[in-house]
Formats: structure tokens, C-alpha cells, sequence
């Protein structure tokens, strides 16, 4: 078999790109891991709620692409408000098993609500930038997928200069580094838990609006991203961010190679596989679950 | 006493072909059996020894599976179809609770969660050996000594011979030396090493075995139906089984067995559309976890023993 380099190339750039929207996923999971100690089951249908807003909102602001973003971001972060406030605010830290039942009854509920309103059928959603694209010699990528991987760098970076600088992000690491020098300090676990709740379900509406032009919108769109992001989570060590993003980069690229050149069925095993490696050889995953560290 | 209630009423469940003819009716009881024999599989791994597996959706679908292509592709018979399901189930449990069991019960249920993913795209996406999303249908029906079980009546017999090895197997394992020492392991993990007891081959004896069983109760469920597609491994058989553990009491062998039946019949009564049953199977969920948590079994424990305090004060 040759191995055609632009071939090769494109492979590698769309890898990147889905990986980063991975990762804006398996943040967020591992941000709630790190602060609460559960695990949110219904965190993909956050990700469908952000792209069902981003395809209602696109109507109305004429396509406008940054407009519709932004309300999408803040319809789901209102959406983990409420999830936290009605639900995740009742769990004692490590109620682990009970907060995965619990939010899986939320993920039923907020699934199937969606498809008896909005019926099953695949929506396609059209922006300002439609299928226009950046040329890199021979290759084509489309704004969309450029923009998605930008917004999801800037996100990064936010992030960690939030948790790194500010007070706010520093009660979170507090939390998680020490539940009890923390609360001895004046932290208050209830406000930074909602904080992160909040602040995951901003992310993941920003991928689920990042997503929405580029895959078809479906109410079951959320449940295989999470399951990914969950093995991501699991490989990059349980509450550790910068692992979760490097394994989930990694990840995209990896499909792509293997969905490139191997048939289909490989593509979707490998993260399980990779996996299960990695627990054999690593049991606390790739990168030691440090108490979410920031560099 | 309990165990006279349960002979009384498995031997009630074995006369209704008597009792009716109706084809309905049966493949009802047909599905409640086998239900009922999965979901004390996940009480055995969960509610037993503590550990929540999702992996069950994928040991029901794999037997299924092993069951079916036993028969249709490899030419043997539906008897050693099922032996091939629980087979390959303790296998394949044994190689993924392996690396898994090692880590932490956190990694424990993302894994099985995966697991279970990973085992439904191969059924869809591995064509040459599953046949992919048309699925192999017209499986025959078992046969045993020259005697033909075609039809549903005569099915429900397999059923509950199965159902009822199979709940007697597990209600003697739950209820041995074993069984209390997968509950200590569940409360309390460092006082059993201490005890010198390893906990590992327990666990892992405890997934392999309710993966084994799943997966045997999937192979009669595929034979049920007569087809195996990958809607055989929708969420929602999974979804069920939970529900079935958790209304009726994790931990509780005979709360899962009443519940496994009362729930199975359930969603007949309860006619919606599908998707506003499951909004409502979800609701349940999610109230059950808050208001109940032990389950209806343990809630009545729970309340037989602040009387008895009463009577003492």
C-alpha cells in the first residue's frame, strides 16, 4: 500500500480538529470528576442540547456563525444550572455509583423528550460560511471545522489561565487537590461545585454547537461522543485535564489513520482498545491522576 | 418459608401454557423469565459484590450472538449454542476484568460502559461474521430428543427449565460461604484482606459467572425471537435489567426475582409510545435513586426495623 502524503495530511488535519472537540468534552467530565468525585452520565445530551440551540438559533440570528455560538453556550450552561441545582446538588462526594443511575435517568429523560418533541430526523445545519473553505494546496478544509478547532483552542486556554489565576479557579483545584484544607480555608463546595458544573456544561455546549455543522443533529448524537469521552477520561487518568486533551487528540488522530487506510469496525474499536492497554500497563491511567494540576 | 412461597409460585409459572392459549400471553412470560434471570446476573455483580457493570448489555448481546451463529453458521445445535454463550462470556469477562478490576470501581463502570458500546458496533460493523445491521433471521427452533420446540408454548417450557436452573443456581450461590463474602467485599474491602481472604478471584469469579449467565440468558431470548439483529443490543435491555435490580433492592435476591416479574409486565399494561416510556422508565430512575435507594426490598427492611426499635423503647 503507498501512502499518499496528501492523503496523509488531510487524515491528520481532520484528526486534530475532531480530537479537539473531544476534548472539550472529556474536560468537562474530568473538571466535575476532579471537584465532585461523580461522574455525569447525561454530559453528552448537554452536548446535544448545545447543538440542538446553535440549530435554532442559527434562523434567527440570519446564520450569523458567533452570534448563534454564544447562545448556544449559555442555553447549556443554564441547562447544567439546573441539572446541579435539581439533582447533582443532593450527591454526598463519592456517590459515585448513585450519581452514574441518577444522571443516566436524566440522560433517558432529556433523550427521549427530545425526540418526542423534535422527532428522530436528522437535521442538517446551514451557516454564513456554508461549505466554503481554507485551501492548503491540495487540500480543502471547511471554516466550520477551522473555526471549531480555534474556538476549542481558545477554550483552552481560558481555562487554564482561569484555573491557574483566578480565585475562582483556584477554589476549584482547592477542592479537588484537598476537600478539607479547603473547607477549613472558607471554600464553600456547593458554589465551586456548581461553578464546575457550569463551567463543564459551557464547554461541552460549545462542542455541541461546534459539532452541529459539521455532523448531522440527532437526538442520539451525544450518546456515542460520550462514550469516547468516558474511555478518554479513563486513559488520560481519572480528573486529570491536561490528560484528558492530550489523550483525546490523540484519539482523533488515531481514528482518522486507522478509519483511513483499515475498515470501519477498527476505527470504532481502537479507543477501547487503546484502553484496555493502557489500564493494563498504567492502572491510574496515562498521566497520574495529580489532584487536578494545572502545569 | 421463603423458599416453599418460591416453589409454589415457579410451579405456578410452569402451568401457564395449561392455563392459556393465547401466544401473547406467553411470549409475556417467555420475556419476564429470561428479564428476571439477567437481572439477578447484574444483582449478583452489583448488588452482591458491589461493583456496577454495564458490560451486561454486552454479554446478553454477545450470547446472543454466540448462540445464534452456533447454530446458523457453525451447524451445531441450539444446546450447545448456549454453552458457547456462557463460555465465551466467562472468557471474554475474565480478560476484561482482569486489567480493569485492578484499578478502582470508578474505572470499573466507565470500562463495562465502553465494553458494552464496543461489543454493539462490532455486531453492526463486523459484516462477514454478524451479518451487520440485516441481522440472521429464521433462527430454527431447538429441538430435543425428536421434540420440536416450535412455538411459543412450547418455548416457554426452555424458558422456565433455564429460569429456574438458573435463579436456583444463583439464590445457592448468594446465599453460601461465597455470597457473604461478596457482600463483605461490597462493604468493606480492607477488613476482608485482613480477614486474608484475596478479594480479586472473587470478583472476578463473581463477573465472569454473571456474565456467563447473561450471556446464556441472551441466547434464549435470541431463540425467542427467531432473528438477531443489533437492535438486540439496544440500551434499553440494559436500561430494563437496572431498573428491574434497583426498584427491587440491589442486594436483595428475592426483591430482584419479584420485580424482574412485576416490571417485565409492566410496559404490557402501561401501552405509550415508546419514547414517553422511556421518559417515564427514566423518572422512575431518577426518583427511585432519591427516595429509595436500597430498593423497595430495602425499603421495607428499613421499615420492619424502626418498628421493631419502637417496640423495644
Amino acid at each position: 500500500m503507498t501512502i499518499d502524503a496528501v492523503y496523509l495530511l488531510q487524515l491528520t488535519l481532520n484528526g486534530i480538529t475532531l480530537g479537539l472537540l473531544y476534548a472539550l468534552i472529556a474536560v468537562g467530565l474530568s473538571l466535575i470528576f476532579g471537584v465532585m468525585e461523580i461522574i455525569n452520565f447525561a454530559h453528552g445530551e448537554l452536548l446535544m442540547l448545545g447543538a440542538f440551540a446553535m440549530a435554532f438559533a442559527l434562523p434567527v440570528t440570519g446564520l450569523l456563525y458567533w452570534p448563534a455560538l454564544a447562545a448556544a453556550i449559555l442555553a447549556t450552561m443554564l441547562a447544567g444550572l439546573v441539572i446541579y441545582e435539581l439533582l447533582l446538588a443532593r450527591l454526598k462526594p463519592d456517590e459515585f455509583e448513585r450519581s452514574i443511575l441518577i444522571t443516566l435517568g436524566l440522560s433517558i429523560i432529556i433523550i427521549h423528550a427530545m425526540q418526542y418533541i423534535f422527532t428522530a430526523t436528522p437535521r442538517l445545519v446551514d451557516t454564513q460560511y456554508g461549505f466554503d473553505g481554507v485551501d492548503i494546496g491540495a487540500i480543502r478544509i471547511p471554516w466550520t471545522r477551522v473555526i471549531g478547532a480555534g474556538a476549542a483552542l481558545v477554550a483552552f486556554g481560558g481555562l487554564y489561565a482561569m484555573l491557574r489565576y483566578t480565585q475562582f479557579g483556584r477554589a476549584m483545584r482547592a477542592i479537588a487537590q484537598n476537600r478539607e484544607a479547603a473547607l477549613m480555608v472558607g471554600i464553600r463546595p456547593r458554589v465551586v461545585a456548581r461553578n464546575a458544573v457550569i463551567l463543564a456544561a459551557g464547554l461541552c455546549g460549545l462542542a455541541g454547537a461546534a459539532i452541529s455543522p459539521i455532523q448531522l443533529v440527532t437526538p442520539y448524537m451525544g450518546q456515542f461522543l460520550i462514550f469516547k469521552a468516558f474511555a478518554l477520561v479513563i486513559i488520560g487518568g481519572l480528573g486529570n485535564i491536561p490528560g484528558a486533551i492530550v489523550a483525546a487528540v490523540a484519539l482523533g488522530l488515531v481514528e482518522n489513520w486507522i478509519g483511513g487506510f483499515f475498515e470501519i469496525a477498527w476505527q470504532e474499536a481502537a479507543v477501547f482498545v487503546i484502553m484496555i492497554a493502557v489500564l493494563f500497563l498504567r492502572p491510574d491511567g496515562l498521566f497520574k491522576r495529580g489532584g487536578m494540576r494545572v502545569g | 418459608m421463603k423458599l416453599a412461597v418460591a416453589l409454589v409460585a415457579a410451579l405456578a409459572f410452569a402451568a401457564l401454557p395449561l392455563l392459556t392459549n393465547s401466544n401473547y400471553i406467553m411470549g409475556i412470560g417467555v420475556s419476564a423469565l429470561i428479564f428476571t434471570v439477567a437481572a439477578a446476573a447484574l444483582n449478583l455483580i452489583y448488588g452482591y459484590t458491589g461493583l456496577l457493570s454495564f458490560a451486561q448489555l454486552g454479554f446478553w448481546g454477545i450470547g446472543g450472538y454466540a448462540s445464534a451463529l452456533t447454530v446458523v453458521t457453525f451447524g451445531g445445535t441450539f444446546w450447545w449454542g448456549l454453552v458457547w454463550a456462557a463460555v465465551i462470556n466467562a472468557a471474554v469477562a475474565l480478560v476484561v476484568g482482569y486489567p480493569t478490576l485492578r484499578t478502582n470501581r470508578h474505572a470499573f463502570v466507565i470500562v463495562t460502559l465502553t465494553f458494552a458500546l464496543l461489543v454493539t458496533m462490532i455486531a453492526r460493523d463486523w459484516v462477514d461474521l454478524t451479518r451487520g445491521a440485516l441481522g440472521i433471521p429464521n433462527l430454527p427452533p431447538p429441538v430435543a430428543f425428536g421434540y420440536e420446540f416450535g412455538t411459543t408454548g412450547r418455548f416457554y417450557w426452555i424458558a422456565w427449565a433455564f429460569s429456574v436452573a438458573m435463579l436456583a443456581f444463583l439464590y445457592a450461590l448468594c446465599t453460601s460461604r461465597i455470597g457473604r463474602t461478596l457482600v463483605a467485599i461490597k462493604q468493606n474491602e480492607p477488613l476482608v484482606r485482613a480477614q486474608g481472604i484475596s478479594p480479586m478471584p472473587y470478583k472476578l469469579a463473581s463477573f465472569a459467572l454473571s456474565a456467563a449467565i447473561t450471556g446464556a440468558a441472551g441466547g434464549v431470548y435470541s431463540f425467542h425471537l427467531g432473528i438477531i439483529d443489533p437492535l438486540f443490543l439496544d440500551f434499553y435491555f440494559m436500561q430494563t435489567f437496572l431498573i428491574i435490580v434497583i426498584i427491587g433492592g440491589a442486594g436483595s435476591f428475592w426483591g430482584v426475582v419479584v420485580s424482574g416479574i412485576a416490571l417485565s409486565a409492566l410496559p404490557e399494561v402501561l401501552r405509550f409510545s415508546a419514547d414517553f416510556r422511556m421518559i417515564i422508565y427514566g423518572l422512575i430512575l431518577v426518583v427511585v435513586m432519591f427516595v429509595m435507594p436500597s430498593g423497595v426490598a430495602g425499603w421495607l427492611r428499613e421499615r420492619r426495623l424502626t418498628r421493631l426499635r419502637e417496640q423495644l423503647r
